[in-house]
């Protein structure tokens, strides 16, 4: 019994309003950085780091999440898979949005000032890591490790709308135990390079999970919500259930309490521990205004998100799956501004600058999805487990 | 590779085959039932014999003191901590496997949830032992360890890593005895119902609690268990995460270093699965478990092995890039002296049963072996209690002066103390494969072919016969 | 022994029929029915018209429960019952003591489902009950799916239910059950149960008792109790003289001892005029001067010099401080008695410190003043 015939998919499109909607963020997203770059473009470069890892949380976290089907042989998500697939296409902005920064690398990093690392013996020991041309090269890996997995990941899965070969999927099981070990080493050493060395002389272990869970999370968000409007509106397909939902607010709820273990665990230890070489990271965001920022995250990342799913029924409503995954985005904006705008302002900051790129990622979201939804299946038809994914229940 | 294309499109079944309920009943209680056979007295005298040597070392520990140990300053943790960082680890993957799989919904895990929950529990108990007798006069450790109150005004610091070890462990072993004890209820109903003599019918029927099978009853148990396991995952986290902040809260190089937390969680279930898979390839074998406890359930145990190792290989790789990169001359060479020191021994008996001998497990035929499997499992079970014994006694014996640098070389009853260990959980093992069920017969049940209504509703779904 | 009836019960043999069973029961309306299945099964709960168990609010009360009760008792014992700095942190420290809170908040959280699902939503336990020890029993804890419709249910019939019971394919049977058997209750104050309690306290006291006050005195507890040292003061075979404490060696001199040249008997004025007061008149020293007179001076001089202590009448009166024999002595020769004596008072060398001595003279100086006051001192 072939998934082509179960499976009736109603419409396909996104509705026209969304998709205006889309684009007119992203002109608008584009102006505003182009205005900002030509004012300040030294905010406007920090402002882009923001933008540009946001993008790659989502794009990289996409890849992740088709691995992990593939690994885990988790068949819930199968019927979604489409969605996430389509969501690793912003791989492709978040390497184009890289080129204005690596055109302002010296307005971002320290380090990239060999006369200031000349003098610092603590910089000098770590130019051999960073330094320009590694920092390039080393991103230019990542990128193509990260495109060329997503690239054949996606090529199989679309070849199997097709040839409903199971072949494809064992090659993508194989693929996947592959990725997940690449993009353990990548996304750490990502999220130092463009993160954790705008602070040259700070330094933690747990930096690189830290970004990996916030990234997953956000991911996950995006995922959720677009999944929900889809089958809410009836551009999906028929059979989205309870089940689902539950399994999407549990793994959020799971998630989140990750984040804020990992979150807590390396604030506890910096804090106890109390080394001045350690602390001045938290310090810097505990004065002058940051630590109103501080505490809206431990708040929108955790405790309120956290009591929203806390329950059964809450895991299963669409509505209250939208808000959660909606306030989850915008908190994980507001964690990476507070990672990285300390190091530009001594106080928060917000003006058209910080909303130039959130406007221009919504929209890329919402453009690069649409353009995608209408060229190819918005369900993995031809995927194996895609019955056993509609009919999955707890 | 292309003759061996699974049918993604059907579930894996969790059991072989499509036994009726009561030939599984039948199975699971037959080891209880029969005389146990020669092979198990065989295994009880060894056992038994180790936990002997632990008595007698235990036995003059008290007599004597700590001071029978090898430790001594700089290196004041030796065995002692190294082995219960050890054992309460290995505790950690019956809660994984009761617990965060349940919640994953991971049906294979039915057949050894009931198995590994025990090995937690003796793991525990393991633990604990030397965390009492470490005090040195374990029969005042209770005035340390609990607050209470005194007639001194004292009360115990709520600040300090071993007071959050305390509160942790005791959690830790309740909630996990609770959580075995719950479901071990429908089944001592059972074997109540399926007694011949009056001993055992009367001992059955006061654990059963009067069980009646009721749905009634069932809606509320289910609840239950999936609060309980819904808090037990996050307690198996955070019980390893305080057991590595015993360290992390300090500033000694190569203990002060965020990761602690969750690398040390990895590599409690890292071991846990290891010591999980040896008990349950033996057991398997012993009573003829072939069909409940399937290939495909080693096969996936291992894949679990091979995923946490490398999350273990990846906080070591951490560990050591950011001991460079910090430009802290001090945490670089406790790592540098940690592979080229007088320890380096021990350093790459771990780095070679922790990160490199799982990546065999890449390979489909050694992960499907049983004898590689076993293996395998008995090298990462050294490799981790290498692990404990590198982060303690490498990052103490080079103190911050060279003058007050030190060896820690253990003695015949850090020896003797760590063989009693293992005799205390393999006896405790036999006895309870002997005397309870040693896989939970009434969750078996549920998973069977046909053991759910079919829905109407859905075709197929793997249920319907 | 009369038996009642308790139920009409039907086994079935696949998952299918028990289901359809149970809905059929429901909707002919009985309220007082059960379903009795070896293991949970899908959709049932439906099917019987259950509504969804309360227990997640036990859960989430004693979760809170805990994690409100530890952090205060945290906090309460780290800032005002117990303060300790640790660490250079402050009193409460509020990160440190996450863990703990955290794990009290589960352990209540667990135990607080656990201990409520069995006693309030079980009423286990329960080992007396008509079903148990039946061929029902046995069947539905092994592999058969069985219903039971209960006597005292408002609309039972006993023929409706048994006709019902057929249609859905199950086989009947009825389950009786004895008055006697059922309403059995254990009396509290049965002598013999009040006898085992007062037996176990008595034993729980004489353990603790003898735990605590004998065997931890006992080898090899009592380690620590018995030492291989000398204990100050006391006697010893090990030196000549028979004394644990030794003697410095002769002539030998303690770092920052300055010998006092003067000996009792020798004329106090006359010393006096060679020995300064090093001090200056600050707050400082005489706030030490104060404290030093007030301890070791007033009890027999008074609290003011006034030598009107209530030693007065007991003893050789001691002098008054405020006569012009004491006034007109230079600060030296106060100094000296004070150090070495005069008459039945004791030399206070060893009490009070050199410094010390020297303050408290400027604060007798002070006291002098203060009673022989000029009109310029009011100014």
């Amino acid at each position: 019994m072939s998934a082509h015939e179960t499976v009736i998919i109603p419409k396909k499109e996104l509705p026209a309003n969304i998709v205006t909607l889309g684009w007119g963020l992203t002109i608008v997203g584009l102006a505003l950085v182009a205005v900002s770059y030509l004012t300040d473009s030294h905010r406007a470069a920090f402002n882009n780091i923001i933008g540009f890892t946001f993008l790659a949380s989502i794009a990289v976290g996409a890849v992740f999440y088709i691995a992990l089907e593939y690994i885990a042989g988790a068949v819930w998500t199968t019927p979604f898979r489409r969605v996430i697939e389509f969501l690793g296409m912003l791989l492709i902005p978040v390497a184009v949005l890289s080129i204005p920064l690596f055109l302002n690398l010296h307005d971002l990093f320290h380090w990239s000032h060999t006369d200031v690392v000349a003098k610092d013996a603590i910089l000098t020991n770590k130019s051999p890591y960073l330094n320009e041309q590694s920092f390039t090269i080393r991103f230019i890996i990542y990128i193509v490790v990260w495109g060329l997995f997503y690239f054949i990941f996606r090529r199989n899965s679309l070849k199997q709308d097709v040839s409903n070969d199971q072949k494809l999927t064992k090659k993508n099981i194989a693929l996947a135990a592959a990725f997940i070990p690449a993009l353990a080493i990548s996304i750490s050493l990502f999220s130092i390079d463009w993160l954790m060395s705008l602070e040259p002389h700070w330094f933690s272990t747990m930096f690189g999970v830290y970004y990996f869970t916030g990234t997953i999370l956000t991911s996950l968000c995006v995922i959720t919500y677009f999944v929900v409007v889809l089958s809410e509106k009836g551009f999906f397909f028929k059979g989205v259930n309870e089940n689902h939902y539950y399994s999407f607010g549990a793994l959020m709820f799971g998630l989140l309490s990750f984040w804020a273990y990992i979150a807590f665990s390396q604030f506890m230890l910096i804090w106890y521990a109390n080394l001045p070489e350690e602390t001045f990271w938290y310090i810097a965001r505990w004065e002058n205004g940051w630590e109103y920022v501080s505490i809206a995250i431990v708040l929108l990342h955790f405790w309120i998100p956290y009591f929203m799913l806390v329950s059964r029924p809450s895991k299963m409503k669409p509505s209250n799956l939208k808000r959660s995954a909606a306030l989850l985005i915008f908190a994980h904006f507001l964690d990476l501004y507070w990672l990285v705008m300390p190091t530009y302002s001594k106080t928060p900051v917000f003006s058209y600058y910080e909303l130039a790129f959130p406007m221009l990622s919504i929209g890329l979201i919402i453009v690069l999805f649409a353009i995608q939804a209408k060229k190819y299946n918005i369900v993995p038809v031809g995927d194996p487990k895609l019955q056993r994914g509609i009919d999955f229940h707890l | 590779m292309s003759s061996t294309v699974l049918d993604y499109s059907k579930e894996i079944p969790v059991i072989e085959g499509v036994p009726t309920a009561a030939s599984l009943d039948e199975a699971i209680v037959k080891p209880i039932n029969d005389f146990p056979q020669r092979n198990w007295f065989i295994g009880l005298a060894i056992t038994g014999t180790m936990l002997g040597i632990g008595g007698i070392s235990l036995a003059w520990l008290l007599w004597k003191g700590v001071g029978i140990w090898g430790i001594n300053q700089p290196v004041a943790w030796g065995f002692d901590v190294v082995n219960f960082v050890f054992w309460v680890g290995i505790g950690h993957a019956g809660t994984l496997i009761s617990a965060i799989l349940f919640l994953l919904r991971q049906k294979w895990r039915t057949g050894i949830a009931r198995f590994a929950e025990a090995m937690t529990l003796f793991a525990v108990l393991c633990a604990v032992q030397f965390v009492i007798f470490h005090t040195g006069r374990p029969w005042l450790a209770m005035a340390w360890l609990f607050p209470y109150p005194n007639q001194h005004g004292v009360w115990v610091n709520f600040t300090s890593p071993l007071e959050w070890d305390v509160f942790a462990v005791n959690t830790y072993f309740t909630v996990s005895a609770v959580f075995w004890y719950i479901g071990l209820i429908p089944d001592f109903a059972s074997l109540r119902d399926r007694a011949t003599t009056t001993i055992k019918k009367t001992t059955f029927a006061v654990l059963s609690l009067g069980w009646r099978f009721s749905n009634r009853h069932w809606q509320h148990y289910e609840r239950a268990y999936l609060i309980m396991a819904g808090f037990a995952t996050p307690l198996v986290l955070s019980v390893h995460t305080i057991v590595s902040f015993d360290f992390a809260v300090s500033v000694l190089p190569g203990w002060h270093t965020t990761i602690f937390p969750p690398y040390f969680v990895a590599g409690a279930i890292f071991s846990g699965f290891a010591m999980v898979q040896n008990v349950l390839i033996v057991t398997r074998k012993a009573f003829k478990f072939e069909h409940l406890i399937t290939m495909d359930t080693i096969e996936k145990m291992n894949k679990i092995m091979l995923v946490t190792g490398t999350m273990v290989g990846y906080a070591y790789i951490m560990e050591f890039f950011i001991a460079w990169y910090s430009g802290n001359a001090t945490e670089l060479f406790v790592f540098i002296n940690r592979a080229t020191g007088p320890y380096w021994w021990a350093y790459w008996t771990m780095m070679t049963c922790n990160l490199v001998a799982p990546q065999l497990f890449w390979s489909k035929k050694i992960r499907t072996s049983l004898l590689a499997s076993f293996i395998l499992a008995i090298f990462v079970n050294i490799g981790m209690w290498f692990e404990r014994f590198v982060i303690i006694v490498t990052s103490l014996h080079r103190d911050f002066l060279p003058s007050s640098w030190g060896m820690f070389i253990p003695t015949m009853w850090d020896f003797g103390l760590l063989i009693g260990s293992f005799g205390l959980f393999f006896t405790l093992v036999l006895l309870f494969v002997k005397f309870l069920p040693a896989i939970a017969m009434a969750e078996i049940k549920a998973v069977v072919p046909g053991a759910q209504p079919s829905h109407p509703s859905h075709n197929g779904n793997g249920t319907s016969h | 022994m009369e038996k009642k009836l308790y139920s009409i019960n039907a086994i079935y043999h696949t998952p299918n029929d028990i289901l359809h069973a149970a809905k059929a029961v429901k909707d002919a309306g009985y309220t007082k029915f059960d379903v009795h299945t070896p293991y949970p099964i899908h959709g049932l709960d439906d099917a019987m018209g259950l509504k969804e168990t309360k227990l997640g609010f036990v859960t989430l009360a004693a979760g809170i429960l805990g994690a409100v009760g530890m952090i205060s008792f945290a906090s309460w014992v780290a800032v005002k019952d117990y303060p300790q700095v640790i660490g250079g942190k402050p009193y409460w420290s509020w990160p440190a003591f996450v863990p703990v809170t955290y794990e009290i908040a589960v352990l209540l959280a667990v135990l607080g489902t656990v201990g409520g699902m069995i006693v309030f939503f079980f009423k286990f336990p329960n080992t007396s009950h008509p079903l148990h020890d039946t061929t029902f029993m046995k069947k539905v804890s092994s592999d058969k799916f069985g219903i039971t419709i209960q006597a005292e249910d408002a609309q039972f019939d006993e023929k409706k239910v048994r006709d019902l019971l057929k249609t859905t394919g199950g086989e009947v049977e009825a389950i009786y059950y004895s008055d006697e058997f059922l309403n059995f209750k254990p009396n509290t104050f049965d002598p013999k149960f009040i006898l085992l309690l007062v037996g176990i306290s008595l034993a729980t006291s004489a353990g603790g008792y003898l735990y605590w006050n004998k065997v931890l005195y006992l080898p090899p507890f009592d380690w620590m109790v018995e030492q291989p040292r000398f204990d100050v003061q006391s006697a010893t075979d090990y030196f000549e003289d028979g004394r644990t404490m030794r003697l410095p060696v002769e002539g030998s001199v303690a770092r920052g001892f300055i010998p006092y040249p003067y000996k009792l008997g020798v004329n106090a004025d006359s010393v006096g005029r060679f020995l300064v007061n090093p001090l200056l008149n600050t707050k400082a020293t005489l706030d030490l001067g104060k404290r030093k007179f007030l301890t070791y001076c007033s009890p027999c001089h008074g609290n003011f010099g006034n030598g009107d202590s209530r030693m007065n009448g007991q003893f050789p009166n001691p002098p008054t401080l405020h006569s012009d024999k004491v006034r007109l002595w230079p600060d030296g020769a106060i100094f000296h008695t004070m150090t070495v004596g005069q008459n039945v008072m004791p030399g206070y060398q060893y009490q009070i410190s050199r410094e010390e001595r020297w303050a408290v003279v400027k604060y007798i100086r002070t006291l002098q003043r203060a009673y022989n006051a000029k009109e310029s001192d009011l100014q």
